[in-house]
C-alpha cells in the first residue's frame, strides 16, 4: 500500500489538562495481527472527535480499549484524569458506550431498558425516573416509551441504543458506527442528537466509515487504516495536509487563450490549463475566488456556458493517504 | 453487590416472563414422572403373590418327607395347592403347565438323612413359572435343611448316650428355627429408594441440570444480542455479570428441585425423610450442577451450542446416575458412576428416605462438593471460546 503517515497535528488545541480523553500509544494484537498500532489522540470537553476508516481499520478495537472492554498490549487510556483499566470500576462511570450492535433487550419496553441500565449505572431511583424522561424526550421516544422495543423500527432502536449511553450523563460518549443500517430520516435524527451533545459540553468519540457524517459532526477527525492513525485534524486541515486544492472549470467560447493569460495574473490562481473550449483552474479556495475568476474571464472575451467547482473531500484525502477508497 | 442483585432480579423476571422455568423446570419433569410412573407401575416394591399349584410325589409312610409339602400348604404369604401323584407323572404335569413346581422325594428319605448321607429331593420348575415358584423352591430348600439338621443332631446325641427325652429335645431344637434372633421390621439408612422414590429423585436430578443451564444460556444470549459489551462497560466488576448469571441458575435450580421433590413426594407417596438433610442435599446438588455450567460457558461459543452440550451432559449424567433406572456396575465403572453428582444426590435421598439424617450424608455430600470444586478448577484453566469469537 502507498500510505504515508502524517504526524498528529491538531488545530485549536484545548488547554493542557482540559482533555476528557487522552489515548497514548495504544497497541493491541490478536495473534499475529496487530489490530491497533501506536494510536494516540485526545478529546476535549465539548469536542466531537471522529475516527474515520473502513471496516477492519481498528476503530472498534480502539474504542473497546477506551471503554475498558479489553486491555491494551501497550499504551494507556486516561478518562477524566483516571487511567482506564478493565478491572477498575469507578473510571467506567465516566463513559457512555453505544456499541455498534444494538445493545437493548427486545422483550422490554424502552423505559424498562433505560431503568435496568440506569440501575446498573447506580443512579438513584428518583433521579433515574427524571433522567429517563429527559432521555426519552431527547431521543424522541417519549410517546413510544411503553412499547416493547422489538416492535420498534431500526431507527428507533438505534436512538434508544444511544439514549442508554447518555442516561448517566457521562463525560465521554463513545458512539461506534451508530447509523449503520438506519434509514435516512432516522439517521438525520441521530446526527442532530449527537450535534446537541457537544453543545452540552460532552466529549464525543464517534467512529464511522461514512465521510459525510465525519465532515458534519466532527471538530477533528483521525483517519485510521490498518490499525494506525494516518492523519488527524479538522476537515480543512486534513485537506491541506494532503496538498489538496480546489478546481474551477470554465466552459465557453471566445478568446480562451486571452482569458488564460488574464487569469494567470490573479494571485489566488495557482495554475491554468486551457484547451479550445475549456479552462481548468487550480485554486486554494474556490468559493472565494470564483466571482473574480468569472469576471476576469468574461472581460477577456469569453462567453461562459458553464462554471463548475470541485473541492477535495475526506474520500479523496483517504485515497491520497492510503492509496485506496474509503469503502474498500 | 447492588448491581449483582439487579441483574439477578432482572434475569429471574425474564425467566418467569418467558415461562421457560415453568415449562422446562417444572411442567416437563412432572409430566415425565407421571408417564414413567405409569410405565414402571408393574415394578411395585410390594407385589401380591398369586396362588400356585405344586405337583408332589412324597412317600406317605416316610416319617419326615410329608413335612416338606405340609410346610408349603401352611404358608401365609400365598396359597399353595399340592397335587399328590406318582413320581413318573410329576414331570408331565409340570411340563403341561398344570403346576408351577414339581417335587419328588425318594423313598427312604428319613433313613438316608439319619445315616448322614445325602437325601435326594428333585425339584422341577415350570417354564412359565414366576416369583411364586421361586418362593416354593426356597421354602422346600429351607425345610430340607432344617429336617437334616434336626435328624443329624438327634443321631449324634444317641451316639453320646443321651436319654430318649433328651434326644427329642435336641432334635426339636435343631429342627426349629432359632428364636434367639428376632426379625423386626423397621427403617434403616440403606441408601435404597423405592421405585417411585427413585423415579422422583432421578427426574428431579436430571432436570436440575437443565434448570441451572438457564444461567449460562442467559450469559451467552447477552453476548449474542450485543448487550454483553454494554454490561461490561458499566461501573462494576467484569465478574459481576458471570456471578449474577450463575446465581440466577443456582436460585432457579434450588426452587425447581425443592418444588419437584415436594410435589413428587405428595403425588407419588414418597417420603424423603429429614427436611434439613434433604435441604442440604438440594443446595449441594444444585451447586455441583451449577459448577458444571461454568465449563459449558467456557466451551460453547453460542447459546445454541450451550443448549446442546447442556442436554448431552444432562442425559448422560442423569442416566448414568440412575435417573430412569439403577445402573448395575462393578470396578472402575462403579467408581465413575459413584462420582456422578446425580447418583450421589439419589443416593443421599435414599439415605434420608431410609431414616438417615445429616450425619449420614458424608459420602454423597463429599462427592457433590468435590465435583463442584473440580468443575470450577477446570473452568478456570480452559480457554473461553465464546469470548474469542
Amino acid at each position: 500500500m502507498s500510505a504515508k503517515t502524517i504526524s498528529n497535528t491538531r488545530l485549536d488545541h484545548p488547554a493542557a489538562g482540559a482533555y476528557v480523553l487522552e489515548v497514548q500509544s495504544l497497541v493491541r494484537r490478536f495473534g499475529d495481527l496487530t489490530a491497533v498500532d501506536d494510536v494516540s489522540f485526545r478529546i476535549a470537553a465539548g469536542e466531537t472527535y471522529g475516527l474515520l476508516g473502513p471496516n477492519g481499520a481498528g476503530k472498534t478495537t480502539t474504542i473497546s480499549m477506551v471503554a475498558g472492554l479489553i486491555s491494551p498490549d501497550a499504551g494507556s487510556v486516561v478518562v477524566a484524569g483516571q487511567t482506564m483499566d478493565p478491572k477498575k470500576v469507578e473510571v467506567k462511570g465516566n463513559i457512555g458506550l453505544v456499541p455498534q450492535d444494538l445493545a437493548i433487550y427486545p422483550d422490554l419496553t424502552a423505559r424498562e431498558n433505560l431503568r435496568y441500565f440506569g440501575r446498573l449505572q447506580r443512579i438513584g431511583r428518583d433521579a433515574l425516573d427524571r433522567r429517563i424522561d429527559e432521555v426519552l424526550d431527547l431521543i424522541g421516544l417519549s410517546d413510544r416509551a411503553g412499547d416493547l422495543t422489538k416492535e420498534y423500527s431500526g431507527g428507533m432502536k438505534r436512538r434508544l441504543n444511544i439514549g442508554i449511553g447518555l442516561l448517566h450523563q457521562p463525560s465521554l460518549l463513545i458512539l461506534d458506527e451508530p447509523t449503520v443500517g438506519v434509514d435516512p430520516q432516522s439517521r438525520n435524527a441521530i446526527l442532530e442528537s449527537v450535534e446537541a451533545l457537544s453543545v452540552e459540553g460532552m466529549a464525543v468519540l464517534y467512529t464511522t466509515h461514512y465521510m459525510e457524517e465525519a465532515e458534519r459532526l466532527c471538530d477533528r477527525i483521525g483517519i485510521i487504516d490498518e490499525g494506525r492513525i494516518q492523519a488527524e485534524g479538522s476537515r480543512d486541515h486534513l485537506v491541506r495536509l494532503t496538498g489538496g486544492v480546489d478546481h474551477i472549470r470554465l466552459s465557453g467560447s471566445g478568446d480562451i487563450e486571452a482569458a488564460a493569460q488574464a487569469l494567470r495574473a490573479l494571485p489566488e490562481i495557482e495554475q491554468v490549463d486551457a484547451d479550445r473550449r475549456m479552462l481548468m483552474l487550480t485554486v486554494h479556495d474556490a468559493p472565494t475566488a470564483v466571482a473574480r475568476v468569472v469576471t476576469t474571464a468574461t472581460e477577456a472575451g469569453v462567453s461562459l456556458s458553464d462554471v463548475e467547482i470541485t473541492r477535495p473531500d475526506l474520500e479523496s484525502v483517504f485515497l491520497h493517504l492510503t492509496g485506496k477508497a474509503l469503502r474498500d | 453487590m447492588r448491581q449483582l442483585w439487579t441483574i439477578v432480579g432482572f434475569d429471574l423476571r425474564q425467566r418467569l416472563r418467558d415461562k421457560s422455568i415453568l415449562i422446562f423446570g417444572i411442567a416437563v419433569p412432572l409430566a415425565l414422572m407421571g408417564v414413567l410412573n405409569l410405565l414402571l407401575g408393574g415394578f411395585d416394591e410390594s407385589p401380591e403373590l398369586e396362588p400356585v399349584t405344586v405337583a408332589a410325589s412324597v412317600p406317605a409312610d416316610d416319617p419326615l418327607a410329608p413335612t416338606i409339602v405340609d410346610v408349603l400348604t401352611g404358608l401365609d404369604v400365598m396359597d399353595v395347592t399340592v397335587k399328590d401323584m406318582p413320581a413318573d407323572e410329576v414331570d408331565d404335569y409340570v411340563a403341561d403347565g398344570d403346576a408351577a413346581v414339581g417335587i419328588t422325594v425318594d423313598d427312604g428319605f428319613a433313613q438316608t438323612v439319619s445315616t448322614g448321607r445325602q437325601a435326594r429331593v428333585e425339584i422341577i420348575e415350570g417354564d412359565s413359572s414366576g416369583l411364586e415358584a421361586d418362593v416354593v423352591i426356597s421354602v422346600v430348600q429351607g425345610t430340607v435343611d432344617q429336617l437334616t439338621a434336626g435328624v443329624v443332631a438327634t443321631v449324634a446325641g444317641s451316639a453320646e448316650g443321651l436319654s430318649p427325652d433328651e434326644l427329642a429335645t435336641v432334635g426339636r431344637t435343631a429342627a426349629t428355627p432359632s428364636d434367639h434372633i428376632a426379625l423386626i421390621e423397621g427403617q434403616a439408612s440403606n441408601e435404597q429408594l423405592s421405585t417411585k422414590g427413585t423415579l422422583v429423585a432421578g427426574q428431579t436430578g436430571l432436570f436440575l441440570l437443565f434448570t441451572v443451564g438457564f444461567g449460562v444460556l442467559a450469559l451467552l444470549a447477552e453476548r449474542e444480542q450485543g448487550t454483553m459489551a454494554r454490561l461490561q462497560s458499566m461501573p462494576m466488576r467484569r465478574s459481576t455479570v458471570v456471578l449474577a448469571k450463575s446465581l440466577t441458575g443456582f436460585l432457579l435450580g434450588v426452587f425447581a428441585t425443592s418444588f419437584l421433590l415436594t410435589v413428587g413426594s405428595l403425588l407419588f407417596g414418597v417420603d424423603f425423610g429429614d427436611v434439613l438433610a434433604v435441604a442440604v442435599l438440594i443446595v449441594t446438588a444444585v451447586a455441583a450442577a451449577t459448577s458444571l455450567t461454568f465449563i459449558v460457558a467456557r466451551v460453547a461459543r453460542t447459546a445454541e451450542q450451550a443448549n446442546v452440550m447442556q442436554s448431552i451432559v444432562a442425559v448422560v449424567l442423569g442416566m448414568a446416575g440412575g435417573a430412569f433406572f439403577p445402573i448395575p456396575a462393578t470396578g472402575l465403572a462403579a467408581t465413575i458412576i459413584d462420582v456422578n453428582p446425580i447418583a450421589a444426590f439419589i443416593r443421599g435421598l435414599g439415605i434420608t428416605s431410609g431414616g438417615g439424617d445429616l450425619a449420614d450424608l458424608g459420602t454423597p455430600l463429599s462427592i457433590m462438593v468435590g465435583f463442584a470444586v473440580v468443575c470450577l478448577l477446570v473452568s478456570r484453566v480452559i480457554p473461553d471460546r465464546a469470548a474469542t469469537t
